[in-house]
């Protein structure tokens, strides 16, 4: 079985994307659930939606209107492409940009559920302790909802693996640019090499099975443990 | 609106500049019925009154984390004035919650190592070692708080607090999950013996009246978002038996101590030696000491009785009787100034015809002192 050096291109411009996509959604996705969860506004409704819009869109909009904000016809395509040093349309950095879009209600909604359900009890539990709202995000917070991190960091790599049709918009094909494998893999179908779509849809499916026993086990040893309490406490009792 | 630095800082027009001041403050709860209270400095207060009266809401308001106007000041900074609010962590005080709030995520000792790092008057290190010995917590050091029973996260959580040891301390139902025999030997002395050595204002929310009896000198009484000044236990046992909340079949009874040798403290009560055996606290001559006494532990003769296994012997005088639905007699009686409460059979009563203002014998083993 060989795969062809252009299937490789975009193996790893799928798996670039999907890791540059996740650590940028992790750091923005953070204090923004973070802000959300502490938020006490009708507004807050507005914005959950409009994060939540990407999960539901068809990617055909959210890409159609990617191209236009990104178009150098435009003002906003104009300046994005200074601001960003390059042009978005067709580039890899419009499919980050993009990418960071389309996916951030994957990292967003787990972080808020967490943040919903605990974050607020336990960030008043550190405050009044005296501790600072930083540190009660960083020192209590965070370390109480590492299965929620871990499962929306999971999701929205995966997520961002599989992503056409925003990419088809915005993108294009280029070798090595924008021609992630689930283009390829479509262009190998297209052009009837069935052998070559399946080597390229095969390593996808290998590559998200990995990546989901990975988050389970990282599940697994985040998960509380400790010796059994019987073993730990003296046989007479600790109040003798 | 947030305050982000203590700007309207000290206060010397402050009514009590050094503890805590309260003046006309009114959450969602209490909007006809502002909230009034003075407390010193330092000391321990207990905060009791039916479910739902306003204790909690009480505790978080003043923790800042409750939206509320008026006016809150302590130890010569004023925290709210008006909407105008001091954030909670910049407040010099600790809140307790009912519901424990551990950090999850993290072992025990990575909970109490927090509470200690962002405190402004950090215990030392002995001292630490000492509260975990005493609380029993040592042998939990390295567990995930997950996996605590709920008695256990209650202790890990006081304990939390006591690292931390801010100047004001608020508890809500610290202790209602853990074992009474243990909060009663155990964690009461404990508590009242951290506070003597470490003062700071207390104010211990509980339906234990127990718990504040042996904790307190004085109590606020919470009813339908109605705060009382502080008032005597007395009062508040009144208050209690009306609400029909307590029963006080447990007399709360002051001792000077007499000296204190392997466990074995004697106390004495007007003249006669009282003595409590299994004593965990720690008490220096003179000191007074104050204990709880179950109305079903005392038994009375009409004559001095001679030399037995039951320690105790107090002579008494009858104040009054009182029948109970269960058949059984309440006697009022007092001792050196104090009322205590004994519990005996109408057939008991009717045998020894007692009379009010008569001088009896009170028995009761040295076991039966409790919170010492």
């Amino acid at each position: 079985m060989t795969i062809a050096a252009a299937d490789w291109q975009a193996l790893w411009l799928t798996l670039k994307l999907a890791g540059l996509t996740t650590l940028l959604l992790f750091v923005l996705g953070v204090p923004l659930a973070w802000r959300l969860s502490q938020w006490q506004s009708r507004w807050r409704h507005g914005i959950e939606i409009l994060i939540t819009l990407p999960l539901v869109l068809p990617p055909t909009v959210l890409g159609f209107y990617l191209l236009l904000l990104f178009s150098p016809n435009y003002a906003s395509g104009q300046w994005l492409s200074q601001l960003l040093g390059g042009p978005l349309v067709f580039s890899f950095g419009g499919l980050v940009f993009a990418s960071v879009i389309y996916s951030l209600p994957f990292m967003v909604q787990p972080l808020l559920a967490a943040f919903n359900t605990n974050g607020q009890r336990l960030s008043q539990a550190a405050s009044a302790l005296g501790m600072p709202p930083w540190a009660a995000l960083l020192k209590v917070v965070l370390p109480a909802s590492r299965a929620a991190i871990v499962s929306a960091c999971a999701l929205t790599f995966a997520h961002t693996l599989g992503e056409f049709g925003v990419v088809l918009m915005i993108g294009g094909a280029i070798p090595g640019e924008t021609q992630v494998v689930s283009i390829a893999l479509y262009q190998h179908v297209e052009a009837m090499e069935y052998g070559a779509a399946h080597r390229l849809a095969l390593m996808l499916i290998g590559i998200t099975t990995v990546l989901l026993l990975l988050a389970r086990w990282l599940g697994h040893i985040l998960a509380p443990r400790g010796s059994t309490k019987e073993s730990l406490k003296p046989a007479t009792g600790v109040w003798g | 609106m947030e305050i982000t630095q203590p700007l309207f800082g000290t206060d010397a027009s402050s009514t009590d500049s050094a503890g805590l001041c309260v003046e006309g403050l009114v959450t969602s709860l209490n909007a006809t019925t502002p909230w009034q209270l003075i407390l010193p400095a330092s000391g321990v207060f207990g905060l009791t009154g039916p479910s739902g009266g306003g204790k909690s809401t009480l505790l978080s308001t003043l923790a800042g984390q409750r939206r509320c106007r008026g006016t809150i000041a302590f130890a010569s900074t004023v925290w709210q004035s008006g909407r105008r609010a001091l954030a909670t962590h910049k407040r010099a005080l600790s809140l307790g919650f009912q519901d424990s709030r551990l950090f999850a995520g993290q072992s025990v000792a990575d909970n109490l190592a927090l509470a200690r790092r962002y405190s402004r008057r950090s215990l030392p290190g002995e001292e630490c070692d000492q509260l975990l010995r005493d609380f029993g917590i040592a042998p939990l050091l390295h567990q995930p708080v997950e996996l605590l029973s709920g008695g256990e996260a209650q202790r890990v959580a006081l304990l939390r607090q006591l690292f931390h040891n801010a100047p004001l301390q608020l508890f809500d139902e610290a202790l209602s999950a853990v074992e009474r025999a243990q909060v009663l030997r155990r964690l009461l002395p404990t508590l009242r013996d951290f506070w003597t050595r470490h003062p700071a204002l207390v104010i211990w929310t509980s339906h234990d009246f127990d718990e504040i009896q042996l904790l307190a000198q004085r109590c606020l009484w919470m009813e339908c978002a109605n705060l009382s000044a502080p008032m005597s236990l007395t009062e508040v046992a009144r208050r209690l038996e009306a609400n029909a909340l307590g029963d006080s079949c447990r007399s709360r009874i002051e001792a000077r101590v007499e000296s204190l040798r392997d466990g074995l403290l004697s106390l004495d009560l007007g003249g006669v030696s009282l003595y409590a055996d299994r004593v965990t606290g720690h008490y220096r001559n003179g000191d007074t000491a104050a204990f709880l006494l179950d109305a079903g532990d005392i038994s009375l003769s009409l004559e001095k009785p001679g030399l037995s296994s039951i320690l105790n012997c107090l002579p008494v005088t009858l104040a009054g009787k009182q029948g109970l639905a269960n058949g059984r007699i309440r006697l009022q009686l007092t001792a050196a100034g104090q009322m205590l409460y004994a519990d005996i059979s109408r057939l008991s009563c009717e045998r020894l015809q007692l009379r009010a203002g008569t001088t009896y014998f009170a028995q009761f083993k040295a076991g039966s002192l409790a919170g010492l």
